[in-house]
């Protein structure tokens, strides 16, 4: 229990200094009147151009010292209120923002995150089972080529093959499409992300499994008659899934970042492509309510493998 | 009852394993290791085999290759059979029925040898629902019992435990009880007792020979411990470069070793040097580059196997104890005062 407890506080304390480097970096590193006027911030000659400024201080409290100013967006934050966005007016909030393209991100990441676990785990049974055979040749060497290919790379292609030449898949995603057809139009970016991270898991899968099945336990199942299938599924699957999950939850963030390119690419608004407009503006409650969404998930995907761990191995149970 | 008569329809008189000349050889970047090189015994119903030799002799990749447990990597040559079936070369989908059904194996590490993830009681009923088409309850009863066979106190709480839940002896006994959980007709024990406390070792000892007597099987028993065999086997092969080269009932062979009566500080006789290179064994007797007896004729022709005064004694030396040349070469060792652990002295 203590130790759950723990991991909260340290989540906690993750989250607020992560929240802190990034706003003050952000207000350090910019000026964040330029950022909400424009060229008019530095119009100080006439009255009309000061009240202007003036108004603008007093709106987003600049004039309070930078830590009154944290604690204010921080209350803020916690109650589901991120502020308000610097450019395009002000509109929409930086929360209705978020609720807009956060789902599609999600669903991409989900979706990529889920091909690419079904892929793996078959793929690296295979070829742990056919070590060093020609077939398992074959497989690494394509592996490696969709871990070696840059994601944007992987990207044109993809939408070349299935979406120009074959046809299979549509070519633009539209909000406006009921959620079916909008699932759909997912697909074939969230393999783009799949295939990757597919590759990176059935590597790593395929050589804890490889070291599983050298252990003796696994000539004990064989001595009791078990067949290879189920050696494998039953006795050595379960104990190679560590690492695997480690960099499944380590790796949700790396698919974060390829989101961002796969959204250019497939012209799909979610949040990648927010928060790329976002640093391109300085919107810094934009980027702000983005790093902490993004921290936040990889925070929570860490806890979740712990707890995966312990369901796996009674042996962390106990300890 | 757990103890399910599978027993073979084997013929009186057939033997339940028969080896012929078998030969396991392992290809490798270096070239062919004939890690066993000859085998030839026979083992009767009910009867036990101790297979001694030091590291390397073999007798490990011996006892897997009988069973058909090693990699795709070794080659097998030579005739195994099993209640009169010629067993050796069936690919292991024809051997799995046999697996844990007819012959089974104990290792040498309980600690690694049962899967850590995996409950006690499951570990123990997947042969019975494998093999004998169990449903759950009966299975669990069965392994329940078979705990209490093997003497594991509070047998019903251990079925749902973990194997890091139990000491290494009682995991040994939980290996036992799997390996009998079928009722098997041979039983294979790899160094049962290597990984165990000196107190643990005869108890586990004890319990397979009790097994053994309870259920008529056979029992294979393989080790570098002649003190283990000593008391536990009716016959005692002896295990070198990969070749058998003494076989006798266990009375004649335990005259050589060490006694308590022996004056105390003297100092133990030990063989110098390592065993022999498997890939390129040396000519003649293999033994020869480290036998401190060994005569011109021994580095140039390889003894076979010759009857001693007993006849169930069979040996593979050309000047064994008693001879006239060993007795010279006996009486120029003690004249020189040589130790027989200086390695120099050799080579």
């Amino acid at each position: 229990m203590s130790y759950w407890l723990q991991r909260l506080g340290a989540a906690i304390a993750l989250l607020l200094a992560v929240s802190m480097l990034t706003f003050g970096a952000m207000n350090l590193l910019g000026d964040p009147l330029f950022n909400i006027l424009g060229p008019s911030a530095g119009d100080t000659e006439t009255e009309e151009g000061r009240q202007i400024i003036q108004a603008a201080k007093d709106e987003y409290n600049l004039d309070d010292p930078l830590p009154a100013r944290y604690v204010q967006w921080a209350a803020g934050f916690v109650t589901g209120d991120f502020g308000v966005q610097f450019g395009l007016d002000g509109e929409p909030p930086v929360s209705d923002l978020i609720k807009e393209r956060l789902p599609r991100t999600l669903t991409l990441l989900i979706m990529a995150q889920m091909m690419a676990v079904t892929l793996a785990i078959p793929w690296a049974l295979f070829s742990a089972s056919r070590a060093d055979s020609a077939i398992d040749k074959v497989s690494t060497v394509t592996s490696f080529m969709f871990i070696a290919l840059p994601s944007f790379a992987l990207a044109v292609i993809m939408k070349y093959l299935f979406v120009i030449k074959f046809e299979i898949f549509p070519l633009i995603f539209n909000a406006a499409d009921p959620l079916a057809s909008r699932l759909w139009q997912m697909v074939l970016p969230a393999m783009v992300l799949a295939l990757p991270a597919a590759s990176v898991y059935q590597r790593l899968l395929r050589t804890d499994l490889i070291t599983t099945l050298q252990e003796d336990y696994i000539l004990t199942a064989r001595s009791k008659g078990v067949s290879k299938r189920n050696v494998l599924f039953k006795h050595a699957l379960r104990p190679s899934l560590f690492s695997f999950i480690t960099i499944f939850a380590i790796n949700t963030g790396a698919l974060i970042g390829g989101a961002l390119i796969v959204e250019q690419v497939f012209i799909i608004p979610g949040l990648g492509s927010a928060i790329v407009e976002a640093i391109l503006r300085e919107d810094f409650p934009v980027v702000l309510a983005i790093v902490m969404i993004v921290t936040a998930g990889f925070v929570v995907m860490n806890v979740l493998v712990d707890l995966i761990y312990s369901i796996i191995d009674p042996r962390v149970r106990a300890s | 009852m757990t103890a399910i008569d599978l027993s073979l329809r084997v013929e009186p008189g057939t033997p339940l394993l028969e080896l012929e000349n078998l030969r396991t050889h392992f290809k490798t970047e270096r070239g062919l290791v004939r890690a066993v090189d000859g085998v030839t015994f026979t083992l009767n119903r009910g009867e036990s085999l101790g297979i001694v030799g030091e590291s390397g002799s073999g007798k490990t990749v011996l006892s897997r290759s009988i069973m058909g447990l090693l990699p795709s990597t070794a080659v097998n040559h030579g005739v195994v059979k099993f209640a009169g079936r010629d067993i050796l070369g069936l690919s292991s989908k024809e051997m799995r029925h046999l697996w844990g059904a007819e012959m089974s194996m104990v290792f040498q590490n309980p600690l690694n040898s049962l899967n850590p993830l995996m409950k006690i009681g499951k570990q123990i009923t997947e042969p019975l629902k494998l093999h004998l088409n169990m449903d759950k309850i009966d299975a669990r009863d069965t392994a329940l019992q078979l705990l209490r066979d093997v003497r594991i106190p509070e047998a019903e709480r251990r079925l749902d435990q973990y194997p890091h839940e139990l000491s290494g002896g009682m995991r040994q006994r939980v290996m036992i009880a799997i390996a009998l959980a079928c009722g098997p007709t041979l039983l294979f024990a790899d160094e049962p007792t290597t990984a165990l406390d000196v107190t643990v070792q005869a108890q586990i000892l004890d319990l397979i020979n009790e097994q053994r007597r309870n259920r008529n099987m056979s029992v294979i028993l393989v080790t570098h411990d002649l003190g283990v065999v000593a008391g536990h086997t009716d016959q005692i092969a002896v295990m070198y470069g990969g070749k058998l080269v003494e076989y006798a009932p266990t009375k004649s062979l335990m005259r050589s070793i060490p006694r308590l009566e022996d004056p105390s500080h003297s100092r133990l006789a030990t063989i110098p040097g390592r065993p022999p290179d498997l890939v390129n064994p040396p000519k003649g007797c293999n033994f020869a580059p480290r036998c401190l007896y060994a005569q011109p004729k021994c580095h140039v022709e390889e003894p076979s196997l010759t009857p001693a005064a007993d006849p169930a004694h069979v040996y593979a030396c050309w000047y064994p104890v008693g001879t006239p040349e060993f007795e010279k070469r006996d009486a120029e060792l003690q004249e020189t005062g040589y130790m027989p652990d200086d390695i120099s002295a050799v080579s």
